[in-house]
C-alpha cells in the first residue's frame, strides 16, 4: 500500500494559474536552448480573447475552463536530516502549490505578422 | 374422307372452268380425258407411276450426260444413252422405247398436278413401291438437274399448260434466285427456285391452297370459304333487316303514335335467329339481343320516360314542330310503361321535381332550360343503349363521340360543332343529330369546358353564324334568337360526382340509373336463354343476376360464355361456382367494411331459419350447425374474403375495421368477441411485422383473414355507422409530435440533470411528478412581500425550471387572451387527456416565474462570464501596470520594443517637425535623407527586425493535438 501525502500549504492562499496550451512547437533560433528566452506577447483583445505573439506569428486563442482542475504539486523529497524530524515516515511529500481552473487554448493556424510589404507589386 | 373428296371436287369444278382449253389439250394427248388432275395419278396403278418415275430419271440421267437442256427430248440419241444409264443402274428395262410421247404427255398432266407437293408425289412413291428403286439421291437430282430438258418436253405437247413446271427443283439451295425448301415425309429437302409468272402463281397459288387444305386442313385463309361466304349473306340478310327497322321507326316517329306490339317487331325477331345461329360466334349476345326499340329497353321505366320526354322538348326546335297540347301528351309518353306507371302508382319527390323539370316551360329561344342530360349509373345497366334507343325513337340521327377517347379539348370542340350544326346527308334521310356523349366523366375539366361554352352561348351575334339550318321553315324566324345549340346532347357517365363534371351537373338534366329490377333482367335472360336454347332455371339466373349486381352486360356476356363453353344447361351451383361474371372493378373501401359489418339481405333470408347461430362458435369451429347455414357461411366467408382482397389496400381495411369495431352493436355481454377480435389484431401486426420486418413473404397469405372473421364475429343485420379511420394517422403524428417535444426537453437539460434522466425515465417517472412540481402555491403578492421560506421556494422553483431547462412563454390564444403556455409543453407528453387537469398556475404566477427564470438565467450569464473572464478583468489593471512597471529590465517584449521603435521613430521626426517648420531646416532633412538612402525606411525595417528578430519560433503542426501521454512510475512519484 502506497501512500502519497499531499498537502497544501497555506489555506486559501493557493496562487491560481493558468495552463497555455499550444498546437505545434517552439524552437529556439539559437542551439542555446529555450531556458531564459522570453516566449512572446500574452494580450487579450477587448472581447476578452487572448492573442499571443511568438516570433512573426500571431495566434488567437479561447479561454476554456477545464472541468476537472489540475494542482500544481511540487515534490519535495525529504533529505537525511529531516528524516529524523518527520519520524521515520518513508516520506515524500508533495506541496500543492498552484491550481489550474483554465486554460487557453491556441490550436488554430497562426498568421504570420508582415511589416514589410511593397507599396507595389 | 368424304368431305375430302367434296373438297376436291369442288376444286375441280374451279379447276375445270380455268383450265378447260388447257384440259382439252390433255383430252386429246391423253387417253383418260376429263379424268380430273388431282385424281388421275393417285389412284393410278403402282405400276405405271414408278415407270414414270422412273423414266424421269431415265431422261435426267441423259440431260445430265447430254447436257443439251435445247436438245428434243424425242432424239433418238437420247433415248439410247437412257437405255445405256437404265442397264447399269437398274436390270429391268421394259419399257418400249415408242412412247416416247406419251411419256411427255403424262409428264405433262403429272407435273400440272403434282408439281406443287412433288416431293411427296416423287420420294415416297418409289421407295416402296418398287423393290429395286433408284436410291432416292440420285433420283431426285435427275429430276432437278434436267427440268430444263423436260420441260421442254412438255412444251412440245402444251405450252404454257404447266406454268409451274418450270420451276426447277434443285438439290441445293440456288445461289442468285429466290427459292423456297420442301422438305419431304422422309427427311429430303429440295429447293424450289421462284420465278414470278403473273398468270401461273396466281392460279396455282389458289390451287397449292385448295389441294393443300383438301389433304392436311392447313386452313390458310382461317375460315373455310363456305362459312366466309355463308357470314357474307348472313350480314346482307341482316342489313336489310336493319335498314327495314329504321324504316319501322321513322314510320312509328313521324305518325307521333304509339307503336305496340305490332306485325314487323314481331316478324324482326322470328327471322334474326336463323342467321345469328351461325353468326353466334362473331357477335357478341350483349350486341345481338340489344334492345332496338323502347318497349325493349330493360332499365327503369321512369327513366326512360324522363330521357324520351327531354328528349321531345327538343321537338319545336329540331322539327320545328309545334309542341303538342298538353292532352294528347300523356297518352303518348306514359301509353308504353302504363302498367308500370300505374303499378308504381304516386312518384317521389325526386321524381315529381323532374317532372316538373320537364313540364316547365321552354326557355326564350324555344329551347328545353337543360341543354344536356347527364345519364349516370354504375356500367352495364344500358344506359347507352337507352340513349341511342330513345334517340332513335325520337327521330334523330345518333352521333356517338366517347369523351376518353378525344380528350383534347380541340378534338372536343369540333366533334361537338359536326355534330350539331352539321347534318348528314347520306344515308340517314335527312335526320337531324342527336350527340350522344359516352364516358364523359374521363374528359378533362377542359373538354367539358368547351361544352359548356358550346351549351352557354346565346345571343344573335352568335346566332347567324352558329345556327344550324332549320329543316322546317317556321325555324326561320326563330334561327334570329335561337343559340346556336340546337341540338339535343346525352352525356353519359359512371361517377356523376367526377370532379370534372362539376361544372356541367347544374346545367344538366341529370338522370340516375336505379339497378336493374333482377325481375325484369331474369325475364330477359330467359328469353335470350330459349332463343339460344340454352336450358337454364329462373333460380340459376337470378343467381346470376345477383353475382353480377344485376348488371345486364356481365350477365349476358356470362351467359354466352358459358355457352361457347359447351354448357346447354345451367344451375344455380355452376352460376355459384363458376368465376365468370365476376367484374374485376374494385371495391371502395367503404363497401367493404360495410360488408364486413354488415350481414347481406339475401342471406339475412337465409339466416331466417336458422338465427339462432351463433356466430363465434362457428368462428371456434365447435358450432353444430345445420349444413345449409355452414354452406351459406363458407360462400359469405369466401365472399367477404374476396371483397376484402379485391380493395388491395389490406392495412386501409385492418384500420378501418379497428377503427369501427368498438362501435358497432355487441351481442356479446361478456366482451369476447371483442377479445378474439382483439386477439387477431394482435396476430395480424405480428404476421405483418414479421413478414416485413424478416422479408418473410409466405405469411402474407394469412391476414386476408382477418376480416372474414371478423363479419363473423361482428355482423349484424343494422347497417353499421362507418367512419374513416384515422386513429393510426392521429396516433402517429402525436407520437412524431411527443418524440420531437422530448427531444427538445432532452436536450436543453443541465447535464447535471441529464446524466440522470434518459428519455424514457424521463417520460415514464419524472415529468408527471415535475409537473406537480412545478406548481407550488405562490402568494399573488410581490416577491418583495415574501416571507424567506417562500422566497428560497421560489428560487428553488426557478433553479427546477431552468434545471430542466423550462420557461413559460406568453402566447395569444386564437380568442385574444395571451396566456403563459410552459414551453417545451411537457404538459402534453404525460397527461391522459381524459383526465381531468391539473389546477393551473394563475397568470400571474406564471407571468412572474417566467420573469424571474430570464432574470435567473441572465445572473447566471453574468455569473459564467465573470468566472470565465476573470483572469482577464483581474489581471489587465495590474499585469499591464507590472509588465510596465516591473519589466523594463527584462528582456522586452514585442510589444515594448514596437513601442520603443514607434518612439524613436517618433522622436527622430520630431525634430523635423519642429516649431518653426521652416524650409531650411526641411531642406537640410531632405539632404539628410538624402544622403542617407536607406534611412527612409528605418522605421519600418526595425519594426521588422524587432518582430522577425526574436529568439523563440513557433512552428504549428496541424492535425489533432492529443495531449502527451507518459508513463509515470509509482515509484517515481514516492
Amino acid at each position: 500500500m502506497v501512500q502519497i501525502v499531499v498537502s497544501s500549504a497555506g489555506a486559501g492562499g493557493l496562487a491560481e494559474w493558468v495552463l497555455m496550451e499550444l498546437q505545434g512547437e517552439i524552437e529556439a533560433r539559437y542551439s542555446t536552448g529555450l531556458a531564459g528566452n522570453l516566449l512572446g506577447d500574452l494580450h487579450y483583445t477587448t472581447e476578452g480573447i487572448p492573442v499571443l505573439i511568438v516570433g512573426h506569428h500571431i495566434l488567437y486563442g479561447k479561454i476554456i475552463h477545464l472541468e476537472k482542475p489540475f494542482a500544481v504539486l511540487v515534490k519535495h523529497t525529504p533529505g537525511e536530516q529531516d528524516c529524523d524530524e518527520l519520524g521515520g515516515e518513508s516520506g515524500t511529500r508533495y506541496l500543492v502549490t498552484a491550481l489550474i481552473k483554465n486554460k487557453i487554448l491556441f490550436k488554430t493556424r497562426p498568421k504570420p505578422i508582415i511589416t514589410n510589404v511593397p507599396k507595389k507589386v | 374422307m368424304e368431305d375430302y373428296e367434296r373438297e376436291l371436287y369442288g376444286v375441280e369444278d374451279d379447276f375445270d372452268s380455268q383450265f378447260a382449253a388447257e384440259l382439252e389439250v390433255l383430252a386429246e394427248l391423253e387417253g383418260t380425258a376429263a379424268l380430273s388432275p388431282s385424281r388421275s395419278p393417285r389412284p393410278a396403278p403402282t405400276v405405271g407411276r414408278p415407270r414414270l418415275t422412273f423414266e424421269e430419271a431415265i431422261a435426267g440421267g441423259d440431260a445430265a450426260t447430254d447436257c443439251s437442256p435445247g436438245g428434243p427430248p424425242g432424239s433418238g440419241s437420247g433415248g439410247a444413252r437412257k437405255r445405256q444409264l437404265t442397264a447399269d443402274i437398274q436390270a429391268d428395262t421394259f419399257l418400249p422405247p415408242t412412247p416416247r410421247i406419251k411419256r411427255s404427255k403424262l409428264d405433262a398432266a403429272r407435273r400440272l398436278n403434282f408439281r406443287p407437293d412433288e416431293m411427296e408425289e416423287l420420294l415416297p412413291p418409289d421407295s416402296p413401291t418398287r423393290g429395286i428403286t433408284p436410291p432416292p439421291s440420285p433420283e431426285v437430282p435427275a429430276e432437278l438437274c434436267d427440268n430444263g430438258s423436260l420441260d421442254t418436253g412438255a412444251d412440245v405437247g402444251l405450252t404454257g399448260a404447266s406454268p409451274a413446271a418450270r420451276n426447277p427443283v434443285l438439290r441445293r439451295p440456288p445461289v442468285l434466285e429466290d427459292y423456297i425448301n420442301v422438305t419431304s415425309t422422309g427427311g429430303d429437302r429440295a429447293f424450289l427456285v421462284l420465278r414470278d409468272e403473273p398468270v401461273g402463281t396466281a392460279v396455282q397459288g389458289s390451287f397449292l391452297d385448295m389441294r393443300r387444305r383438301g389433304r392436311g386442313q392447313l386452313d390458310l385463309l382461317g375460315v373455310s370459304f363456305a362459312s366466309l361466304k355463308e357470314e357474307v349473306d348472313s350480314e346482307r340478310r341482316r342489313q336489310l333487316l336493319e335498314e327495314a327497322q329504321q324504316l319501322s321507326d321513322t314510320l312509328c316517329s313521324l305518325r307521333a303514335e304509339e307503336e305496340e306490339e305490332e306485325a314487323q317487331p314481331t316478324g324482326a325477331p322470328e327471322e334474326e335467329p336463323a342467321p345469328h345461329q351461325d353468326a353466334s360466334q362473331h357477335c357478341l349476345w350483349v350486341d345481338e339481343f340489344a334492345p332496338r326499340r323502347y318497349t325493349e329497353l330493360l332499365s327503369d321505366d321512369f327513366t326512360n320516360r324522363c330521357l324520351l320526354k327531354w328528349l321531345k322538348l327538343w321537338d319545336p326546335v329540331v322539327f320545328g314542330r309545334e309542341r303538342p297540347a298538353r292532352k294528347p301528351r300523356p297518352s303518348v309518353e306514359l301509353a308504353p310503361s302504363g302498367k308500370e306507371a300505374t303499378a308504381s302508382g304516386k312518384w317521389k319527390s325526386h321524381e315529381q321535381v323532374l317532372e316538373e323539370m320537364l313540364e316547365a316551360e321552354l326557355d326564350p329561344s324555344g329551347r328545353p332550360r337543360q341543354k344536356v342530360a347527364l345519364l349516370c349509373g354504375p356500367p352495364g345497366l344500358g344506359k347507352t343503349t337507352l340513349a341511342h334507343v330513345i334517340a332513335r325513337h325520337a327521330g334523330y340521327c345518333v352521333v356517338e363521340m366517347n369523351a376518353s377517347d378525344d380528350r383534347s379539348p380541340e378534338a372536343f370542340r369540333t366533334h361537338i360543332e359536326a355534330a350539331t350544326q352539321m347534318e348528314s346527308v347520306l344515308g340517314t334521310s335527312g335526320r337531324p343529330n342527336c350527340l350522344v356523349i359516352d364516358e364523359i366523366d374521363g374528359a378533362p375539366t377542359a373538354a367539358i369546358n368547351v361544352l359548356l361554352s358550346v351549351l352557354d352561348r346565346r345571343g344573335p351575334q352568335e346566332a347567324e353564324s352558329g345556327a344550324p339550318a332549320m329543316p322546317a321553315g317556321g325555324g326561320r324566324r326563330r334561327r334570329a334568337e335561337g343559340g346556336p345549340l340546337m341540338r339535343p346532347v346525352i352525356c353519359i357517365c359512371n361517377d356523376q360526382f367526377a370532379p370534372s363534371l362539376r361544372q356541367l351537373k347544374p346545367q344538366a338534366l341529370l338522370l340516375q340509373f336505379p339497378p336493374t329490377l333482377p325481375s325484369r333482367l331474369t325475364q330477359r335472360l330467359q328469353e335470350i336463354c330459349l332463343r339460344q336454347g340454352v336450358q337454364a332455371g329462373p333460380g340459376a339466373l337470378a343467381a346470376l343476376c345477383e353475382k353480377t349486381d344485376n348488371d345486364i352486360r356481365a350477365c349476358i356476356n356470362a351467359l354466352q360464355f358459358l355457352h361457347g363453353r359447351g354448357r346447354r344447361t345451367l344451375s344455380v351451383q355452376a352460376v355459384q361456382t363458376t368465376r365468370v361474371g365476376l367484374k374485376d372493378q374494385r371495391k371502395g373501401l367503404f363497401s367493404v367494411w360495410q360488408e364486413v359489418f354488415q350481414l347481406p339481405r339475401a342471406q339475412r333470408r337465409h339466416m331466417g331459419q336458422d338465427l339462432t347461430l351463433p356466430t363465434p362458435t362457428l368462428l371456434l369451429g365447435d358450432g353444430h350447425t345445420g349444413l345449409g347455414s355452414l354452406a351459406t357461411a363458407s360462400q359469405q366467408f369466401y365472399h367477404i374474403l374476396h371483397a376484402a382482397a379485391s380493395t388491395g389496400e389490406h392495412e386501409k381495411v385492418v384500420q378501418g375495421l379497428f377503427d369501427n369495431f368498438l362501435r358497432l352493436r355487441l351481442r356479446d355481454s361478456s366482451l369476447g368477441t371483442v377479445c378474439e377480435a382483439l386477439d387477431w389484431l394482435a396476430f395480424d401486426d405480428l404476421l405483418g411485422r414479421a413478414a416485413h420486418h424478416g422479408q418473410n413473404f409466405q405469411l402474407l397469405r394469412y391476414p386476408p383473414f382477418l376480416p372474414p372473421a371478423f363479419h363473423l364475429l361482428f355482423a349484424t343485420s343494422h347497417v353499421p355507422r362507418i367512419a374513416y379511420p384515422s386513429s393510426q394517422q392521429e396516433a402517429q403524428s402525436r407520437r412524431s409530435r411527443t418524440q420531437n417535444l422530448i427531444e427538445t426537453l432532452v436536450s436543453g437539460i443541465t447535464p447535471a440533470a441529464r446524466s440522470r434522466a434518459a428519455p424514457q425515465a424521463l417520460v415514464l417517472d419524472t415529468l408527471c411528478l415535475l409537473l406537480d412540481i412545478l406548481a407550488p402555491k405562490l402568494r399573488p403578492v410581490s416577491t418583495q412581500l415574501y416571507s424567506a421560506r417562500e422566497k428560497q421556494q421560489l428560487a428553488s422553483l426557478v433553479g427546477t425550471m431552468l434545471a430542466y431547462s423550462l420557461t413559460y412563454r406568453q402566447a395569444r390564444t386564437p380568442d385574444g387572451q395571451y396566456v403563459y403556455r410552459l414551453e417545451p409543453n411537457v404538459e402534453e407528453v404525460c397527461r391522459f387527456p381524459e383526465l381531468p387537469a391539473r389546477k393551473p398556475l394563475t397568470y400571474q404566477a406564471k407571468q412572474l416565474l417566467a420573469r424571474e427564470i430570464e432574470l435567473e438565467k441572465m445572473r447566471r450569464a453574468e455569473a459564467a462570464a465573470r468566472a470565465g473572464h476573470s483572469p482577464q478583468v483581474d489581471k489587465g489593471p495590474p499585469g499591464g501596470t507590472g509588465e510596465k512597471g516591473v519589466q523594463p529590465p527584462a528582456p522586452c517584449s514585442h510589444k515594448q520594443r514596437l513601442e520603443c521603435v514607434l518612439k524613436s521613430t517618433a522622436l527622430e521626426e520630431q525634430p523635423e517637425r519642429d516649431f518653426f517648420g521652416r524650409v531650411v531646416i526641411r531642406r537640410a532633412a531632405a539632404v539628410s535623407s538624402a544622403n542617407t538612402a536607406p534611412e527612409p525606411d528605418s522605421a519600418e525595417r526595425r519594426m521588422g527586425t524587432a518582430v522577425g528578430r526574436s529568439d523563440v519560433w513557433f512552428r504549428f503542426k496541424e492535425g489533432v493535438s492529443n495531449a502527451v501521454r507518459r508513463s509515470v512510475y509509482v515509484r517515481d512519484l514516492l
